[in-house]
């Protein structure tokens, strides 16, 4: 997949850069705004993820530039300061979706396949692992062949975990994802919707699906036969 | 009678002065009509003491009574009398009815004066004159008090000896009680006019003061941006105006400060925030699975985590104390998300007794995220302060244009000034209690800033027993 990225501090630019491509992302990387808003008309990006407080042209006014011109690609606000304006502004000039600072770049991966997904279509509403099928548009799981019930959140806890298989997720990055950003009854909550889901999914003789990582949190197996 | 009112105190005071002053004025003037009767009646005594003067005969002596009652405006002839004293002091005639108390004052002795000692010879023209002029003589005169009321007695000295009359006061005293009597009428009469028209008086000085606390009081509900306009007022309320304006610019400028200060401190810690945690974040996915590094950069993270909540909060308040609180409204189901929430509660706190009574369709305009936190701010606050085994019970109905959930979990009692800190920033409960349990205390006043941005309102229910009630009032319709 293939995305600009547009954010002027550079450690921070660093990070999101190695953590997108470790996913297989192809990453354009621009540190100001004109040379962004220039970059985002001339190649066809599968999404954009603009920082809003950029040198020249700023995030909002790219944004504004972009959908002025026709074009209809996702684009994703990093915001920071009065975030909840900018929020507001980008969403009205048309921005997919945003994500605050701090944020975990696995969360941003979460946010760029969603508005990707919304984007395109269903193209890529079935996430199969194994045996392990699930479909994001009618929200059906089966497992064995099985339909599985889930509740909202063990849904979208699956989800999550099923979509990147084989890497560590912690408990804060799904309760995050999963619950938001201030549900704080204890992390223990991310423990029982695991524990519920693996019993709907698994098999009673077989290992189970979702592995814990001791002291952090969960990941999903990947599979021996691949996807 | 609550003497601390303004108004009051100046209807009194004008009373009370106004009374004082009636009622001396009133004593004055009692004073001087009595002392001008009195006097008028002196002189009177005195002419007829000039008349009885001369020895008279005794064959006029029974008419004497009613000339001195016809003269002196006596009520009968039984409220005058009158002595005749020889040179010794010896009583020569009197009155039927004269008195021992009414004892006549002392005078001096008669003195004759040179133009009375000239020879009087009988004038041809007036032949039948029977009298010569009396002889100028002065009388003393005296109030007594006898059984039969007060009595006037003048004496003074003659030729022959001391002629003394008595004329009873009863007259004088029933005109003067007349006269007490309309003070005792128109006194009160007057004050009751003088406190009613203090009290209208007083009342309208204050309506200016009372249109401009109006005022006030709408703008520092509105925001201290505003100020009170001068226009018409009068002079000496434009002084307190322009204080009161002063005073409202330099609270406006702290607050800024403050709300600046620590919306650029949020901001501020932002970015090293967001690069501690990406960069905690991509090193354990590089470490290996369930290693001890891994541990630990996992509870690292956490504590970024928790950090960025707490920057995100205080951001979010002093965008809030700002009033630039943005509130992104999409139609919601509150339903939904409350179903949802209810669902998380099974999980989170199963031991916990859960009832709900969720009306379907519960739409709102409102903000996701923004009223996401605030459920979950009140779910998570309900099962951290819930009893051991407790329950909670969340209704969540539509009353007329707006939609009210109510949140309400077993509890600890909470005394009243509890209850009013709870919305305080950094508050967190009784510290004997609440230690244990996770939080900062931004929680519930950041949810009732997120509210109110929203048009509702968020309140505690007056608890009565061993539980507490939150109540969540949301407008379905946007307001703009």
């Amino acid at each position: 997949m293939y995305i600009l990225f547009v954010e002027d501090e550079a450690k921070i630019a660093s990070f999101v850069q190695a953590g997108l491509k470790e996913q297989g992302f192809v990453v354009d990387y621009c540190d100001n705004g004109d040379q962004a808003d220039q970059q985002a008309l001339e190649q066809d990006y599968d999404v954009i993820v603009l920082d809003i407080m950029v040198p020249g042209k700023d995030g909002l006014a790219i944004l504004k530039h972009l959908r002025r011109s026709g074009r209809n690609t996702p684009v994703i606000l990093l915001t920071a300061r009065n975030e909840l304006d900018d929020r507001l502004e980008g969403l009205n000039l048309g921005a997919d979706d945003y994500i605050t600072k701090p944020f975990f770049v696995e969360e941003l991966v979460a946010r760029i396949h969603a508005v990707v997904r919304r984007s395109v279509g269903d193209r890529q509403n079935l996430l199969t692992v194994g045996a392990l099928t699930l479909d994001r548009i009618t929200r059906e799981v089966s497992a064995h062949g099985q339909t599985v019930e889930l509740t909202t959140r063990e849904f979208n806890l699956l989800e999550y975990l099923m979509r990147s298989p084989g890497r560590v997720l912690t408990r804060t990055q799904i309760l995050e994802h999963v619950w938001g950003y201030d549900f704080n009854p204890s992390t223990n909550v991310v423990d029982v919707c695991i524990q519920r889901i693996r019993k709907k999914i698994d098999l009673a003789d077989n290992s189970s699906w979702i592995e814990s990582v001791r002291g952090v949190g969960y990941l999903f197996r990947k599979t021996e036969t691949g996807v | 009678m609550n003497l601390r009112s303004f108004r009051l105190r100046i209807a009194l005071l004008s009373t009370i002065l106004a009374g004082t002053a009636l009622i001396g004025f009133s004593g004055v003037a009692w004073r001087l009509i009595y002392g001008a009767k009195v006097s008028r009646l002196d002189s009177r005594l005195e002419n007829q003491i000039r008349r009885m003067a001369r020895p008279l005969p005794p064959t006029l002596q029974p008419s004497i009574a009613d000339d001195l009652q016809r003269n002196l405006d006596a009520e009968s002839t039984d409220s005058v009398a009158w002595q005749v004293l020889d040179a010794d002091g010896k009583p020569l005639q009197q009155s039927d009815h004269w008195l021992a108390e009414f004892d006549p004052p002392a005078v001096p002795p008669f003195q004759r004066e040179q133009r009375s000692l000239t020879p009087l010879t009988p004038r041809r023209d007036r032949p039948f004159e029977r009298r010569r002029p009396p002889p100028n003589l002065s009388s003393h005169s005296v109030t007594r008090r006898t059984d039969q009321g007060n009595w006037r007695i003048a004496a003074a000295s003659t030729p022959q000896g001391q002629v003394a009359i008595a004329v009873s006061l009863q007259t004088i005293t029933q005109e003067m009680g007349a006269i007490r009597n309309i003070f005792l009428i128109a006194i009160p009469g007057t004050l009751l006019v003088v406190a009613i028209g203090a009290w209208v008086l007083s009342g309208s000085a204050l309506h200016p003061i009372r249109q401009l606390t109006a005022v006030m009081q709408k703008l520092t509900v509105t925001g201290l941006d505003q100020r009170v306009a001068l226009g018409q007022t009068d002079v000496e309320f434009a002084e307190l105006i322009q204080v009161f304006n002063q005073m409202l610019e330099r609270l406006e400028r702290s607050f800024m400060q403050a709300s600046r200060f620590s919306a650029d401190a949020a901001h501020e810690l932002k970015t090293p925030l967001a690069i501690l945690q990406g960069e905690l974040e991509l090193t354990l996915q590089q470490a290996a699975p369930g290693s001890a590094l891994q541990q630990s950069l996992s509870s690292l993270l956490d504590e970024v985590r928790r950090l960025s909540g707490i920057v995100r909060k205080l951001l979010l308040l002093s965008l809030a104390d700002a009033g630039q609180m943005g509130v992104h409204r999409v139609q919601l189901d509150l339903s939904e998300m409350l179903v949802v929430m209810v669902e998380d509660l099974e999980l989170v706190a199963p031991h916990l007794t859960v009832q709900t009574e969720i009306d379907h369709e519960l739409n709102v305009w409102g903000d996701r995220d923004l009223l996401n936190q605030v459920l979950q701010n009140l779910m998570s606050n309900a099962i951290k302060y819930n009893l051991p085994d407790g329950w909670i019970r969340i209704e969540a109905r539509q009353k007329s244009a707006s939609v009210q959930i109510t949140i309400t979990n077993a509890s600890q009692p909470m005394s009243p000034e509890e209850r009013d800190r709870l919305f305080d920033r950094f508050y967190r409960g009784d510290p004997a209690r609440t230690r244990t349990i996770e939080g900062i205390g931004l929680g519930l006043s950041l949810s009732r800033e997120i509210v109110l941005a929203h048009g509702g309102n968020l309140a505690i229910a007056q608890p009565s027993g061993d539980y507490t009630t939150f109540t969540l009032i949301l407008p379905i319709h946007l307001l703009h």
